[in-house]
């Protein structure tokens, strides 16, 4: 196995008196597409700013490529940055941007040449625009001009601060597809910083959440998206249903109760419970697309309920039910149909497995 | 690495050192004028011999000194209101409307910056003269005013365009909606916002005009100035009254400045946005 | 900011502007138009005799006298461009990149340096250059000997004194160009490689190029007009236009001559002033089109 490309141990930064980042310990491997995500506030943007090199930090160790960054100045990182407004040179043409890093390097001229049209086409970019200036190109085509120069040195971590947050929708979504191949191709590291937690998951091989300076949980999509740890991080993406439960533990495992669910044998299987969980009170969280209503077989458990509204979403319809016995609306995702095949005030059955639930603490 | 550290040193060294330098640049003549104020002999020799007030004594026992002490303020205070009032004026045209040959106007309102004072003062000399023949009249006080106000105008004026420039006028609107009248739109919120760059440009005009020497000088004739008065008395041989006389037109300039400054800084505290993204 | 159209026939922008255009046509463009009459007329006797000819032109551009002079004068000039553009670049950079805290209150100080009497902070310079001045006051307390320093009533003394007084126009235009760079420009800039030298040779000197063309403009148009400080610190001993226009008209009361000299430097700083300014228009608007 190999060193990790970026060894963050236990970082503390503080801005004055203002604590930003607390004890945050991150390992990137080579090769890897990690996501810093949260929301405005939780201290990614420092982070990133400290990989990079344009922020010290006040405590903890930071390694790239094995070796120790305290003091040393961006331009000598092996990091390339991609800014949010994209910091394209405004005074020089698209091949002059692309170039710049070459030519700080003072690598030869044909090099420079021949790096700078495989960018092109790497970024599927016109052969003409090399001698336009930046603000005659469109924003996607700019967006693309700033990763090629930033990756026409070939760094081996490529930083990304919300890149495609000012974007429409669908220059985002053209953009985003645009990442994920560059990453196959070149197998650049690349941290990837964006408040939008579906972004990160279509992108990254990790996703590492953060809130109020803390990194709350890190780990692969799905187990960010099926295993949260913490309810923010359940939360953070789409709808869940988060109720309150009682743990119990005897030689089976660890049992749970919640009003209005009935199970068979309601213990939780081990993988589905939290590794941070400190006490009995909890959290049972099912995702809404995992339950089933008037389902033709029974599951593990079930709910009774009633439906009190609808929303038709395009390729999912959701519906919001009272349970008896609970206190919060559980939300439920099943695929479209023509016609809405419940009605509001209509009594419903769900089902759910237990291997789709998983219990976190409060 | 290292490279880096010199590097860092070296531009540091050389940004503050260039800033010190100039700030004691800037103040050479300054601390000369106050030093020398305070000296005890009729000489203006160094090392400063005695420390004494009487020559601030003496600056006000000259007979001529509070009557062009008088003439400038006089002038100074005409010129501030007229030149903001116009240059207030001319902003807003400059800048919220657009109008054939609007070119031409800021061009035009801005030229007179761009002169050299004498220059500007010589060819007002020339005109005023002849327009005195005429009419029969003489350069006075008002002949300074107008110099000045044609001079000091495209000052405030840029000062208040750039106040301007950063108006949201969406602000207008919303009281408009809330049912206010045009005038009230004015007087509750495009004045009040306006007010520290009007301030300031007031404030500009009144210290241009204070310390204008080249045009007070040409145009005005024979009422008394201070311009005149110390030109006047230093030709006659320097002397300890005209350092005191500088440090006395320095103080409330320097009062002044900090108070438009007090004012600025208070006014951009409030329009300051919420909390900044980490 | 909403820009409304609006025409002349609108009470609203005649309150605006016709007062002050009432003003400056009076007492700008009307007088200037007169000097630009007077230089065609010339003078017996001491008195203007209006006489619609070349004559005095015709003197102005044939004496030799006065070619010295104006050359004297653009290269006077050209030295305080040089100058001051150097002085300021450090200066401004530093405003905007270095004490963010202490700007205001450096801006403030500047601000005030500018807005004091010329003629008493030429008189100053005086006191401070003098034989027995504090100047040497200083250096013969370091040991040097007594008028040490002789600066006073030569070329150099006028320069310090021009340069002193044209500083802040270039500090203030550069400083507002400068300030008005994408800071991220300069950190992608480091990001990419570059050294502090290099990024400030490649993006933030182009980048602040407006500024220094327009504080160079400036400083040249008002150092064509330089009096005070030649004559006071220089001595008059090299005199410059501005020192002969006044003498023309007091000394010798030539006002058609003093006239057409004034027009030649008027013209001298306009002509400067339309091509810079349309190559600065065109510099910004290259550069205005960042995202």
């Amino acid at each position: 196995m190999t060193a990790p490309i970026i060894d963050v141990k236990s970082l503390d930064k503080f801005y004055q008196s203002y604590q930003a980042l607390y004890n945050i310990t991150l390992s990137v491997e080579v090769g890897e597409f990690i996501a810093l995500v949260g929301p405005s506030g939780c201290g990614k943007t420092s982070l990133l700013k400290i990989l990079a090199g344009f922020e010290d930090f006040n405590s903890g160790t930071l390694k790239l490529e094995g070796k120790d960054m305290r003091e040393v100045p961006p331009s000598e990182r092996p990091t390339r940055m991609v800014f949010q407004k994209l910091a394209l040179f405004p005074h020089k043409t698209v091949f002059d941007n692309i170039a710049f890093p070459l030519k700080i390097a003072k690598r030869p001229k044909i090099e420079i040449d021949k790096k700078v049209r495989q960018m092109l086409e790497l970024m599927h970019l016109k052969e003409e625009y090399l001698n336009r200036y930046p603000a005659q190109l469109s924003g996607g085509e700019q967006q693309r001009v700033a990763l090629a120069r930033s990756l026409v040195s070939s760094p081996s971590i490529l930083l990304l601060d919300e890149p495609l947050s000012a974007l429409d929708v669908k220059l985002k979504k053209s953009l985003q597809a645009e990442l994920k191949r560059l990453h196959r191709i070149v197998g650049t590291s690349f941290v990837h910083v964006t408040h939008d937690l579906e972004e990160a998951m279509m992108l990254a091989d990790r996703i590492c959440v953060m809130k109020d300076g803390h990194i709350l949980q890190i780990g692969a999509p799905n187990d960010i998206y099926y295993r949260p740890e913490h309810p923010f991080v359940a939360g953070f993406i789409g709808e869940t249903n988060l109720l309150p439960t009682k743990l119990t533990y005897d030689e089976n495992g660890a049992n749970f109760a919640t009003p209005g669910i009935n199970c068979n044998a309601p213990i939780v299987p081990a993988p589905q419970l939290a590794t941070s969980l400190d006490s009995n009170q909890a959290l049972l969280m099912i995702r809404p697309e995992l339950i089933s209503i008037n389902a033709n077989t029974t599951k593990d458990c079930q709910m009774k309920g009633e439906v009190t509204e609808f929303f038709v979403k395009g390729a999912t319809i959701q519906y919001r039910l009272r349970v008896l016995g609970l206190e919060n609306e559980i939300t439920v995702d099943t695929p479209s149909t023509a016609e809405v095949p419940i009605s509001v005030g209509q009594a419903v059955r769900l089902d759910f497995d237990l291997n789709d639930i998983f219990i976190l603490g409060a | 690495m290292s490279y880096y550290r010199f590097e860092t040193r070296l531009a540091n060294f050389i940004l503050y050192g260039s800033v010190i330098i100039t700030l004691v640049f800037f103040y050479i003549p300054i601390a000369t004028l106050v030093a020398f104020s305070f000296t005890e002999s009729r000489f203006l020799t160094f090392p400063i011999e005695g420390f004494s007030l009487k020559w601030y004594g003496a600056l006000f026992a000259e007979k001529n000194f509070l009557p062009a002490l008088w003439g400038s303020l006089k002038l100074a205070f005409i010129v501030t209101i007229l030149s903001t009032i116009l240059g207030c004026a001319a902003a807003v045209a400059w800048m919220r409307f657009k109008f054939r040959f609007q070119r031409t106007f800021q061009a035009l309102t801005f030229a007179p910056l761009l002169f050299p004072q004498l220059m500007l003062g010589v060819v007002m000399l020339l005109w005023f003269s002849i327009l005195g023949n005429f009419f029969g009249f003489s350069m006075s006080l008002w002949s300074a005013v107008l110099g000045h106000v044609v001079y000091i105008t495209p000052f405030a004026l840029i000062i208040i365009a750039v106040q301007i420039h950063g108006f949201d006028d969406t602000l207008e609107d919303a009281a408009r909606d809330s049912g206010c009248s045009n005038w009230e739109v004015l007087r509750e919120i495009t004045i009040p916002i306006l007010w520290p760059g009007i301030f300031s440009a007031g404030i500009f005009a009144f210290l241009l005009s204070w310390g204008n020497f080249y045009l007070t000088y040409s145009l005005s004739g024979t009422s008394r100035t201070l311009p005149t008065f110390v030109f006047s008395g230093i030709a006659n041989g320097s002397s300890p009254i005209f350092p005191a006389l500088a440090t006395l037109t320095f103080i409330p300039a320097m009062l002044l400045v900090g108070l438009a400054d007090f004012f600025r800084r208070r006014a951009a505290d409030r329009l300051k946005s919420g909390p900044t993204d980490i | 900011m909403r820009i409304k159209n609006i025409t002349w026939t609108d009470p609203k922008l005649q309150i605006l502007t016709l007062p002050l255009l009432v003003v400056l046509f009076l007492f700008f463009l009307i007088p200037f138009a007169m000097t630009v009459m007077l230089s065609f007329q010339i003078t017996k006797y001491y008195q203007v005799v209006w006489s619609w000819d070349l004559t005095t032109w015709k003197d102005v551009f044939t004496h030799s006298y006065y070619w010295v002079i104006m050359a004297r004068t653009l290269k006077m000039a050209m030295i305080c461009v040089v100058l001051c553009v150097s002085l300021s670049l450090p200066v401004a950079y530093a405003l905007v990149n270095r004490i963010p805290s202490m700007e205001n209150h450096v801006k403030i100080l500047i601000v005030f340096a500018f807005l004091a009497d010329a003629i008493l902070k030429t008189f100053g310079w005086v006191l401070f250059f003098d034989r027995s001045g504090v100047l040497n006051g200083f250096l013969e307390m370091l040991g040097f000997g007594p008028a040490a320093s002789d600066i006073l009533f030569t070329p150099t003394a006028a320069i310090i004194g021009m340069v002193y007084n044209l500083l802040p126009y270039t500090i203030f235009t550069i400083y507002l160009s400068m300030a008005r760079i994408d800071r991220d420009l300069i950190a992608a800039a480091y990001d990419s490689g570059a050294s502090k030298f290099r990024t400030f040779w490649e993006i933030t000197l182009p980048l602040s190029k407006p500024g220094l063309l327009a504080g160079a403009v400036l400083v040249f148009v008002l150092g064509l007009g330089a009096f005070l400080e030649p004559k006071i610190m220089g001595g008059g001993t090299a005199p410059l236009a501005a020192e002969l226009i006044r003498q023309t008209f007091e000394t010798r009361v030539n006002w058609p001559l003093g006239a057409s000299l004034t027009i030649l430097v008027i013209g001298i700083g306009a002509l400067t002033l339309i091509f810079f300014g349309y190559l600065l228009i065109k510099l910004t608007k290259l550069q205005e089109n960042t995202t």
